[in-house]
């Protein structure tokens, strides 16, 4: 009989241990991952690059070349449309300037904090585990680089998963996959060709003159919707206000922005007052790949909500803006 | 008892010793959960799939609705056993920890087994399946406002900006 105790215990402590020894191992391949994710960060804030990239979502895939260029005297990265209207997108470290030779138009918009784009992420990434599993998945390649593959899997379903693959070496991002609650793929940026290091100033430049062209330039101001009467409200757990905006869109309609985000995915509430010469709105969901746009009408104003987020926690949040008239 | 159990699936002891296990599993709820406890430490470390928690229970009722041809001794059902047993404190929760990380750990590099898993609790208020509208017109205008403050950007550099840039994809209605 005292064998037996013996043994059963000796069973019950082997199991701790491994359980204990396997919840180790589960840390360990978190922090890793962690870590990988600052060096992608650092790789696309560091390195200049110049490669083709496809993105799929759906059966709609598009061709496009991206360029960047870190100097000392500043950073600018292009993005050219190669399939269809020959478009293009410039961001310096204060503005994006989007080219759209098709309606001649320039459209610049600018960050209203400006604080310049890397910010927001950093410090941000170990946050990252209160909404996300985040663990290392099995090396792949990817356009000739072997691959570090890192997982954000959602604790919830409020949430997108994220595979993205980084080149073991420089940590460079070479391919970015976005999947639903179901594991389903929503949408991919995949790099065919790259080639890092080595831009010159010529390469980044915009490709035409713009004169005689319609210039919509963004402006921006800090606003408070609380103290107009609006109630807008993070409804859902793990987002936080980031920016709250008033606003010129298309250069003739000033629209009210907050956006909130997770660390990841992000939201933003657009409001605009309707007038009489605007048609009825149509209250409903419309879907772009990964962003969903949900559409409501709110005492007499447009509320547009746009987010890389499922449908269901868009339109929670669409549906949790209301008005109050100011006392 | 939960020693003779032990026994008993390592099919060792004594014949005494097998005969008071064999008799407290046919009467007592709780020697049933400890043998089904061992069933699970077990094949949890054997790296077995584990059956779902109501398996046996519904093997039962499905046997039990059968039609009977020789019926030496009906089998009693074992559904009003319900109470978790109390097994010595480290088993339990070695077995819940191992169980639980086998089900929930990294999820790219394990493949976890089905395990008994409590249902989901229904979500609160779930919005009714929204119409489905046209993009608005200004779509790009929305989505160049919004990507600016998106954290995906400062992680993929410029590349998300392509859903932007096509003014076909709004004139279109979408994808």
């Amino acid at each position: 009989m005292n064998r037996r105790i013996a043994r059963t215990l000796l069973t019950h402590s082997f199991v701790t241990v491994l359980a204990a020894t396997a919840a180790l191992a589960h840390a360990q391949n978190s922090s890793d991952a962690v870590e990988w994710l600052s060096r992608i960060y650092q790789a696309t804030h560091n390195l200049s690059y110049v490669g083709t990239f496809v993105y799929q979502q759906g059966e709609h895939s598009e061709t496009s070349r991206i360029t960047r260029l870190t100097s000392t005297h500043g950073n600018i990265e292009k993005l050219e449309a190669l399939d269809g209207e020959p478009r293009e997108i410039l961001r310096t470290n204060d503005a994006v300037r989007c080219y759209l030779p098709k309606s001649r138009t320039v459209k610049i918009d600018r960050r209203f904090d400006h604080r310049g784009f890397p910010t927001l992420l950093q410090g941000e990434i170990g946050g990252l585990t209160q909404n996300y599993t985040v663990a290392l998945g099995h090396s792949e390649r990817i356009a000739g680089y072997s691959c570090e593959v890192v997982v954000l899997t959602p604790k919830d379903d409020l949430r997108y998963g994220y595979r993205l693959w980084a080149d073991a070496n420089s940590g460079m991002l070479l391919k970015a996959l976005t999947f639903d609650g179901k594991g389903h793929t929503v949408e991919q940026f995949t790099f065919t060709q790259l080639t890092i290091g080595k831009v010159t100033q010529a390469e980044v430049k915009p490709q035409r003159t713009t004169a005689g062209w319609h210039v919509e330039d963004a402006e921006v101001a800090p606003v408070d919707l609380e103290q107009e009467g609006w109630r807008v409200e993070s409804v859902l757990p793990g987002f936080r206000k980031v920016v709250e905006v008033r606003r010129t869109l298309r250069s003739s309609r000033t629209v009210e922005q907050v956006v909130y985000s997770d660390g990841l995915a992000a939201v933003s509430v657009f409001i605009e007052p309707l007038t009489a010469e605007d048609k009825p709105v149509q209250t409903g969901l419309a879907s772009l790949g990964a962003t969903n746009i949900y559409t409501r009408e709110v005492a007499n104003h447009l509320v547009t909500v746009v987010g890389e987020a499922p449908a269901a926690s868009v339109q929670r949040i669409a549906d949790a803006v209301n008005y109050h008239q100011p006392q | 008892m939960n020693i003779e159990i032990s026994a008993l699936i390592d099919g060792e002891g004594s014949q005494r010793e097998l005969d008071e296990a064999l008799a407290a599993l046919a009467r007592d709820p709780q020697a049933c959960e400890c043998w089904r406890i061992y069933h699970l430490i077990g094949d949890a470390m054997h790296g077995h799939g584990l059956l779902s928690r109501e398996f046996g229970a519904q093997l039962s009722d499905r046997l039990s609705r059968e039609p009977t041809v020789v019926a030496p001794r009906a089998m009693r059902s074992r559904r009003e056993r319900s109470r978790w047993v109390a097994l010595s404190a480290a088993a339990s929760v070695a077995a819940v920890a191992l169980v639980g990380w086998l089900a929930y750990g990294p999820t790219a590099n394990v493949v976890a087994p089905p395990v008994a898993t409590v249902p989901p609790p229904i979500a609160e208020a779930k919005p009714k399946v929204p119409a489905r509208v046209a993009l608005p017109s200004a779509t790009n205008d929305y989505l160049l406002a919004h990507q600016i403050y998106s954290p995906r950007v400062t992680l993929q550099g410029l590349a998300p900006y392509i859903r932007t840039v096509s003014d076909d994809v709004v004139e279109k209605g979408g994808r």
